[in-house]
Formats: C-alpha cells, structure tokens, sequence
C-alpha cells in the first residue's frame, strides 16, 4: 500500500512539471525585431488606458495629428485642418488610408472612434472639462466643434487615447476596445498574451509605405534591469527605458538618450508648519543647490536643473533666483517622501535628506511604492516631495501642467500652493493661442513660482533606449508616444 | 478510538478549516478599510499612471467598479459565483480572473516543482556522504554538512538569481534572461529558489538523521553484518518520513512566495500576480490567487500527512519507533572561528562614520580608505555593514525565538496529524500577510518581524507535530501511555526532550532565513525604512549594482552567509 501511493504522488508530481504551461508564441525569422517594454498592458490594450501609449508605441495605431519635439501639431491620418471659426475645425483625412481589417478609414468611422473615446469612463484626460462635439462631412472631412474657442483644440486630437480605431475594435466590448487587427499604423497587432508579450506584423498596405522590418514581437519587462541584461544577451534588438544604473555595463553606441520635458522636484509644502516660512524654504533650497543628481546618481545621463522646464524645451530658458534671505533651520524636524517605482529617485531622498541635515534640518525620509504614498501625498501629509513629473500634459505645452500642479485648485498641488495672483496668470495664460507666447507666457509663470520656492528643480530626466547592432530608425519622441516606425530595422 | 469521534475530528477539521478560509478572504476583502485607501484611486493609478485623482474620475471608476459596501457582502457576493466556477472580473484590467489565476498556477506549479526537486537532490548532496559515513561508523553527519547546509540556506533567493543572470544567461549567454517560453526558462529561476531552500531543508533534516545514527538499532544491524546500502536504506526511511511534510510546506510556499525571483525573471506566476492584485487592490484578483493557495496548501498539507503516516505507518503500528535519543556532539572550533570573524567585522566598523552621503565617492572600489567599498550614493560600507548588523541579527534572532516558541506549543498540542489553520497560513504569500499588517499597523520594522513569524512557525510546528507524531508512537512513550502517565509529565518527560533540540537547531538556522524574510518586506517599502542600515535593506538598493559594483552586495551577503554557517554549525551539545 505505501508503495502504491509513493508511486501516485511520483506520478503527480512529474504531472505537474510536465503540464506546466509556457507562455511562449513569437513570430518566425530573425530579421524580426524584438521589443521590450516597460509598461506591461493594464487593461488587455484597452486605449482608455495607459495602454493606448503602448500601442502607438509598437506602431500600431494612430491619433489623426502627432507632435513634434516642439510640441507643435503635425498631421498622422488627417492630413490638413483649419479653423471656421473659433470654436469649429475642420480636419480632412488622408486619402488612401486603411485599416488593418482592409476597411478604409472615413470620417464616419473616425468620428464613431472619437465618441466612443469621448463617452468611456472616466473621459480620457485630453477631453475633460471640455465640451466637445465630433460630425462628419462627407468622406473626407471630420468637423470638430466646442462650446467655447479652445486655443490648444488641436493638440488635444494628438493623445494617444484618442487613436483611430476600425469599426471591429469596438464590437465586443464598446467600453474597452479591442486594438488587434484594426488600428491603422505600419505594424498590425495580431496578438496580445496578456501582460507577458505581443506580436505585430508588418502592414505592407500602410498609406506611409511598406514598412522595413517584417514583424515586430514585444516583450513587456517591467524591470529596468532586465531589459538591460536581455539587450546585452542580444534577446531584445531595443530596450525602452533603461535604469540609470545600468549604463554603465553598456556601450555607448548602443545608447540613445531623448531628453524628456520631466523635471525632478523637490517641491516644498507652502502649509507645512516649517516651509511655510519663506525664509526656510530659502535655506532648503540653498543646501540641495550644490548637489549634483544628474552628474552623479543619473551617471550624466540627465541635465542639471535650468529652471522647471528643461532642454527638451528649447523655449525653456534658465532663469535667475532673486536673493532670498535664508533663515537657520535649528534642528526644525521636517519629513521627506518619494517613491520607489524610479531606481533614482530613492537615491536622491538619501542625498538631498543628508544635504538638508548638513544645513540643520533634522529630516526623516520616507519611501514607498508611488500607488501606496499617492494619497498621503494629495493630503500634504510630508513637507517636502521628491517626484519626478512630465509637465507637457496633453496639450504639449506646459499651460496644463501648471494648472493642475500649482493653481489653488490644482489637481496634483503636492506643494498645496495658492496664489491668487499666479493664478490669474495661468488662467489668461490658457486663452492664449498662439503656441510662442504660450510657452513664453509659461516661462514668465515659472519665475514667480522658483522666486517663492515652491519647486527646487533638481534634474531634468532623459529617457535612453538601449539598441543592438544594426537597430535604426526609432523614433526619439519626447512625449514618448512613438518608438517603431514604419522605417525601425535591423540590419 | 471509535468511528464517532473520528466523524466528530473530521467534521472539527472541516470547520477549522472552513472558518479559517473564510477569515482570510474576509481580511483581503477588508483591505481597503483596514488600509484606508479608496480602491478607486488604486484602480486609477493602474490604469493611468500620471492622472491625478480627480473627482469625475474616481466617481466614474467607482461607478464601474461596483465596490461593495462592506466586505461582509463583498465576499458572499464573490462566493456565491464560486459554485458556477466564477472567480469574477479583475477590477483593473475588467478580464475574467478565473483564466489568469489557472494560467500563473501552472506556471507557479512547474516552477515551485522543478525547485523543490533541485532542494531535495541538493539535500541529498549535502547529507548522503555523511549518511554512508555512518553506516560504517555510527558518527553523526558532522558540522561541514551542517555548515554547508547554513551557508545555503542563507543565501538571498534574489541575490542568486542576480547572479546567474549575470553570469549565466548574459555573460555565457547559455540561458535567456526572462521570461517563460520553454524548458530553457526553467533552470536559473529553479535554481535561485532550489538551492537556498535546499540549504534550509538538509538543515531540517539533518537533527532527525543524527538522532537516527545514534538509535541503538543501527549499532544492531550493522554489528549483525547488514550490508552498508541495507543500513542507508532504513536510515534514509526514517528521514524521509520526517521530510515529507517539509518538502509540501517548501512547494506549497513556493507557489505564492516566489516574488523575487519571478519579477527578476519576469516570469508571470502566482506571487507576482497576487502582488501586482495587492498594490492595485484588486480584490476579485486577489481573492481568486488566495482561494487557489489556501485550496492547494490545504489539499497537499494533507497529502503530506497522509504520505508521512504511510511512510512510517506500518512501524508505527506494528512494531516500535525508538524515541529519538539526543546526541552528543565532540567540541569543535568551527562556530567559535565564525563567531570571532563576524564579530571583528563588525567591530573593525563601529568607529566609522557610515551615514556621509558624499555622490562623488559613488561607487568606489574597496580601497584602504573604505575596506568594503562604498555605496550608490557614497556611504561607507563597512560602516553601515557593522550599524546593520544588530539590528538584522537581533531582529531576525527575537522573530526566530518567537516561531520556535509558537511552534512548539502548537506542534506539541496537535494530538494527531491532520490540514488545518497552519496550512492555511503557511500557503499565504508572506507578502499578503505583510501589506495587511502593514495596512492595519502601519509599516516598519516591527511590523515586518510580526508578519515574518505570521508566517516563520509554521515550519517549526510541522516539523514538531511530524517528530511528535514519531515520539507518540515509540515505546516508552506507549508503555508510559498504558502505564497511567499524566500527559504533562509524557510531555515533559519523553516529548520535550526528543522534540525539543531538533526543532530548536531548525529553529536556529532559520535566522537567517527570517532576516532575509523581513529583507523582502523591506524591499517593497514594508520593513526597516529607507536609509537604513538593516542588511537586507542594504541589498535592496545596491541589488541593481551587482555587476557594476559588486562590494556593494558582497557585504550584506556575507554577513547573511557568515550568520547562516554560524547558525548551520553550532549544535545542541546534551548529555
């Protein structure tokens, strides 16, 4: 009897490490490209997630305008677009485009794929608090109305939730639509193995040419680390994202490095019982000016702080602080927070907490996973916060970012500042049209808030791509919202 | 003992066991209001990373959701679509979760099978010369397998796998660095978890071997001219018996506590995903990875039990088990010399300055200015590694004391061996265990010693329950039994002693083991805080370095090493 029973747990056993399924299913052929990603999906591709960068990202679907470096509109599948007046558009399409299902894009289908972006739950970022209103004018021409002149209407087309989606995307599911086979960019998303992996073949009817590579197979790898140990065993032809600390184990010319409209701040809570005194703010900011994070825990691979906006912004200029009177801390206790989801960032709390103590802070730091310090954050519960944040939102330029970061009723205010005065600007700042003058006006905004020390900017982030040998024509967006395009190859 | 009662045990166990089921999913399903954060704006947060919460967000998010009004009704709600086998939809990504679950369980399975064979061979590895030793000679296994069995089982799991990614899979680039797509994913993750648990498992066994050795009946045998193999056979019998149970905690463990392991392979299994469940408080996710470990630690715990009784059945019921006799142990030097070499590490520290953050000492090599090298953001080492080291082995050696306490009085008090509350427990993620205390008390230190020996007695009262078990059935404790002894003199007199050194020398060398336990809590911002010294702190920020700047780990792991061959090596010396 016991030997029976040995013999059915053996059994078992081999059972389990036989039936032990592998996720695996790439495409066929070397000269495919693999992909790694850092973000794996979080809603089975849904665009009105995070996963519709994802999908720009792999070349497989498309807004009707993109942005450039600038942050200025340029034309994806609608080809041109005027203002009737100011609160009507009218954008015509390309001619020639198809979808990957091989049904032409017209304007009754672009328009049903706005609607459905514009009705989802919650309202994609781009079209809240706007009202908003899609038509289509015969084949080619969509017509964009507003309930008030909106100076940035354009720009807003450009985010990634509001791709273009065929007609079969939304069948199963209209609130969560489904991206395989029915975008419109020069790889064609065939399968999504859930958080794990994807496969994208190239779309030889593409209205911008036939695309250079045949296939496309993405691997999502959360770890910065391990994107980096599978580029260097030559397992990935292209890593997006790779920590700071681990460029030194690679290559130099197989780096890419795009700076980022990101800045690293230290932002000083203007209600806590110590930074409320601008005269200590002063002194945080005069004992973390010498610290040198992008030199050092961004291995160079940042840009020192110039102001909030950085030199991903040519606009940006770096202004001067007006002399501040500083006062001596004398030992005030004060709490610093920051999270652990950026390699980085972690760092630089222990440096800039050690710098705050050398001036006479006495600092106690605290560390988390973003999504369990988010809410003591939105509460102002720590005096100071070291975050790394992008301030083009959705409209490309920084206009947004300061109304939801630093108006009194900001939505992200970590620094719970509020000044009526700089909120008047940013309110006039929004009506402007005129992208020079917005940037410009922003800039001018900028000023006040360094001079009052409410965000000590401490590094501008990069982003680096990692690529093998023979990897070109990857796209260096700043908004990383593009990475494959119809000409990435591998030699 | 008649049919009734034995109905009656039955239906207790059942209860227990159900009771304890329900206990849990109701503590996951009460996550968010025992945390106090709206699963809304985690939901949020998963879905986009860098919206801010506002209000017409999380309103519509919540609308969607349908977040029950209390967790009473969230679970008998979940529960009622468990009979037509729905385990709901995954808040985050709106998918069923039932799929998701089955596909990490096989992934888990294979992976938790393959490393608890690599644990057994290298068990094996460790002990079987020692064993053949003894057939010849009757001297116990000896303190180089113990100490080689310490040094293993001390070994970060994430360390290792660290390790043999960079040196296997990229530098050799024999193996791929992630992923899950064939037998070839399979040996460096098996690996990583294998042979740390391998350490721990030969540790286990190895007391039980010893007192084996020294039962008068293997003088016996081998004076009565028994073949070697004939001896080693009987001798391995009764190890195996014991190793059973502790081969089912260490798979069952395994399948939901691989997180380290997996999220440097980038492998989707169990762990990862009731974890990436826990941070997004997911909880149709997580009570659907829950359900499926309790089930499964459950079901094995008790095929455990059964396979233990079967292996030692038919001696325990004809014929007697000699009661495990403590051994005497000659003296020798090998712990004193670990202790001293410990111990001037750490002093050689104490009077330096660890706690100057100077960026552009960065990384610095070991040099005479910094013995151990510096680390990423300049600090000294050898400093921190000595201001560390209280604090890792104190707190690891209270939380031991505390298992092995807790561990003795429940193996001791289980009269019979069946599943119960302790296989629920022990399939539970130590993770899970420390976000609900962490969400309940706050996190720190503290609270990640208390979620470690939440979980760290269970394999101390299993292997105090098997020995038990085997006492119960040896002579002197039956002829004790007909002979009228009260229970607490069988217990003093006949249990404790033959239970007692065994569980405490597992005990012992599971400190190690604990303080790498609180080390992974730390990792996720759940244990010692940011900036400390605690090693398993250290290692979590200088993890990504190990290629670049490999002092920066070799500090901590050679304390953790150190401390595991100490632990490995000092034994209950008894007359």
């Amino acid at each position: 009897m016991p030997h029976r029973k040995r013999s059915l747990l053996c059994v078992l056993a081999a059972a389990t490490l036989v039936s032990g399924c592998f996720a695996g299913g790439q495409g066929e052929g070397t000269d495919r490209i693999q992909l790694g990603l850092a973000f794996p999906p979080v809603k089975a591709m849904s665009p009105f997630s995070d996963d519709a960068a994802t999908a720009t990202r792999m070349g497989t679907a498309e807004t009707l305008v993109t942005l450039d470096a600038e942050g200025t509109p340029q034309p994806a599948l609608a080809a041109s677009w005027r203002e009737s007046d100011p609160t009507t558009w009218r954008l015509r399409l390309r001619t020639g485009a198809t979808f990957h299902d091989g049904t032409p894009v017209t304007a009754k289908q672009v328009v049903a794929s706005l609607q459905q972006a514009k009705e989802a739950t919650p309202t994609p970022r781009s079209l809240a608090e706007t009202d908003i209103d899609f038509a289509a004018e015969g084949e080619h021409i969509v017509v964009v109305r507003t309930a008030e002149a909106d100076p940035v209407l354009i720009q807003r087309l450009s985010s990634p939730e509001l791709m273009i989606l065929a007609e079969r995307a939304y069948q199963d599911d209209p609130t969560a639509p489904n991206p395989v086979r029915a975008g419109t960019g020069p790889y064609v998303l065939t399968k999504v193995n859930g958080a794990t992996s994807a496969t994208l073949e190239a779309f030889d009817d593409y209205w911008g040419g036939k695309p250079a590579t045949p296939g496309i197979d993405v691997r999502f790898l959360s770890e910065g680390d391990s994107r980096a140990r599978a580029l260097r065993a030559e397992e990935l032809d292209i890593a997006q994202a790779l920590p700071a600390g681990q460029l030194g184990s690679l290559d130099a010319d197989q780096l890419v490095s795009v700076p980022l409209p990101r800045t690293v701040n230290l932002s000083l809570n203007q209600e806590s019982p110590v930074f409320r005194d601008a005269e200590l703010r002063a002194a945080a900011r005069a004992a973390v000016a010498d610290l040198d994070i992008a030199k050092t825990i961004y291995e160079g691979d940042a840009d020192p702080p110039a102001g909030l906006f950085g030199p991903a912004s040519s606009w940006a200029e770096k202004p001067g602080y007006p002399e501040a009177k500083a006062a001596d801390p004398n030992g005030r206790r004060i709490s610093l927070a920051t999270y652990s989801d950026r390699a980085e960032l972690p760092e630089a709390a222990s440096a800039v907490a050690e710098a705050l103590r050398k001036a006479g802070f006495q600092v106690s730091v605290e560390v988390k996973e973003y999504a369990a310090l988010e809410p003591a954050l939105l509460r102002g519960d720590y005096d100071a916060v070291i975050g790394a944040r992008s301030y083009v939102l959705d409209t490309g330029d920084p206009i947004g970012w300061l109304a939801s970061d630093l108006a009194c009723d900001g939505g992200y205010n970590l620094a719970r500042y509020c000044d009526a005065e700089v909120d008047g600007l940013i309110r006039n700042a929004a009506e402007i049209s005129d992208p020079a003058e917005r940037n410009a006006a922003a800039v001018d905004i900028s000023e006040q808030i360094l001079a009052a020390d409410v965000l000590v900017p401490l590094a501008h982030e990069k982003t680096r791509f990692g690529l093998g040998e023979g990897v070109t024509g990857i796209a260096e967006d700043p908004f990383e919202r593009q990475i494959i395009t119809k000409d990435t190859a591998k030699q | 003992m008649t049919l009734r009662t034995l109905g009656a045990g039955t239906a207790r166990t059942a209860g227990t066991v159900l009771a304890s089921c329900l206990a849990v999913l109701l503590v996951v399903a009460a996550l968010p209001w025992l945390s106090g954060t709206d699963p809304a704006r985690t939901v949020l947060r998963m879905r986009f990373a860098e919206r801010e919460p506002d209000q017409q967000a999380l309103e519509a998010i919540r609308a969607e959701l349908d977040i029950p009004a209390n967790p009473l009704l969230g679970v008998l709600h979940w529960l009622a679509g468990l009979p037509r086998g729905d385990l709901g939809i995954s808040w985050v990504s709106r998918q069923p979760v039932g799929p998701e679950v089955a596909s990490a369980l096989g992934v888990s399975a294979t992976l938790a099978g393959t490393a608890a064979t690599v644990a057994v061979l290298l068990a094996a590895a460790v002990l079987l010369p020692g064993l053949w030793r003894a057939t010849r000679t009757g001297k116990p296994l000896g303190r180089t397998s113990g100490a080689v069995a310490g040094l293993l089982g001390s070994l970060p799991e994430f360390v290792l796998a660290a390790l043999l990614l960079a040196v296997v899979a990229v530098h050799w680039g024999w193996l791929p660095t992630f992923g899950w797509s064939g037998v070839e994913s399979l040996p460096l993750p098996a690996l990583a978890l294998g042979v740390p648990a391998g350490g721990l498992l030969a540790r286990a066994l190895s007391g039980g071997l010893d007192a084996t050795i020294a039962e008068p009946w293997v003088r016996t045998w081998r004076a009565n001219g028994f073949s070697r193999p004939q001896v080693l056979l009987a001798l391995l019998r009764r190890g195996i018996a014991v190793a059973i149970p502790q081969l089912v905690l260490l798979f069952v463990g395994l399948l939901g506590s691989a997180v380290t392991v997996e999220a440097a392979f980038a492998i989707p299994g169990l762990g990862q995903t009731a974890l990436d469940g826990l941070l997004s408080q997911d909880l149709p996710l997580v009570q659907g990875c829950v359900l499926v470990l309790i089930l499964l630690g459950l079901g094995l715990g008790g095929a455990g039990m059964l396979a233990h009784r079967a292996l030692l059945g038919s001696v325990l019921h004809t014929a007697e088990v000699p009661a495990a006799i403590p051994v005497s142990q000659p003296n020798s030097k090998l712990p004193a010399v670990l202790a001293v070499l410990l111990g001037l590490i750490v002093l050689a520290g104490l009077p330096r300055d660890g706690s100057s953050v100077l960026l552009t000492e960065r990384l610095a090599a070991p040099s005479a200015a910094h013995p151990l090298g510096t680390d990423a953001v300049g600090r000294d080492i050898l400093a921190r590694f000595s201001s560390g080291a209280l604090l890792s082995i104190g707190t690891a050696v209270l939380v031991s004391a505390v298992c092995l306490l807790i561990g003795l009085l429940v193996g001791l008090a289980s009269r019979r061996g069946r599943a119960g509350a302790p296989d629920v427990l022990n399939a539970l993620p130590p993770v899970l265990v420390g976000i609900v205390i962490a969400a309940a008390f706050g996190s720190g230190l503290f609270g990640a010693a208390i979620a470690v020996v939440l979980v760290g007695w269970i394999p101390l009262a299993v292997h105090a329950r098997t020995l038990a078990v085997q006492a119960r059935g040896s002579g002197y404790v039956r002829a004790a039994t007909l002979g009228g002894a009260r229970r607490g003199w069988i217990l003093r007199r006949h249990l404790l002693p033959s239970v007692f050194p065994q569980v405490l020398r597992h005990a012992v060398v599971r400190v190690p083991h604990n303080a790498l336990g609180i080390a992974a809590l730390s990792f996720l911002g759940l244990g010692a805080p940011h900036d400390s010294a605690e090693w398993g702190a250290m290692l979590a920020q200088s993890l990504g370095y190990l290629e670049r700047a490999p002092w920066t780990i070799a500090g901590p792991t050679i304390g953790l090493a150190l401390l595991g061959m100490l632990a490995g090596s000092i034994r209950g010396t008894r007359n």
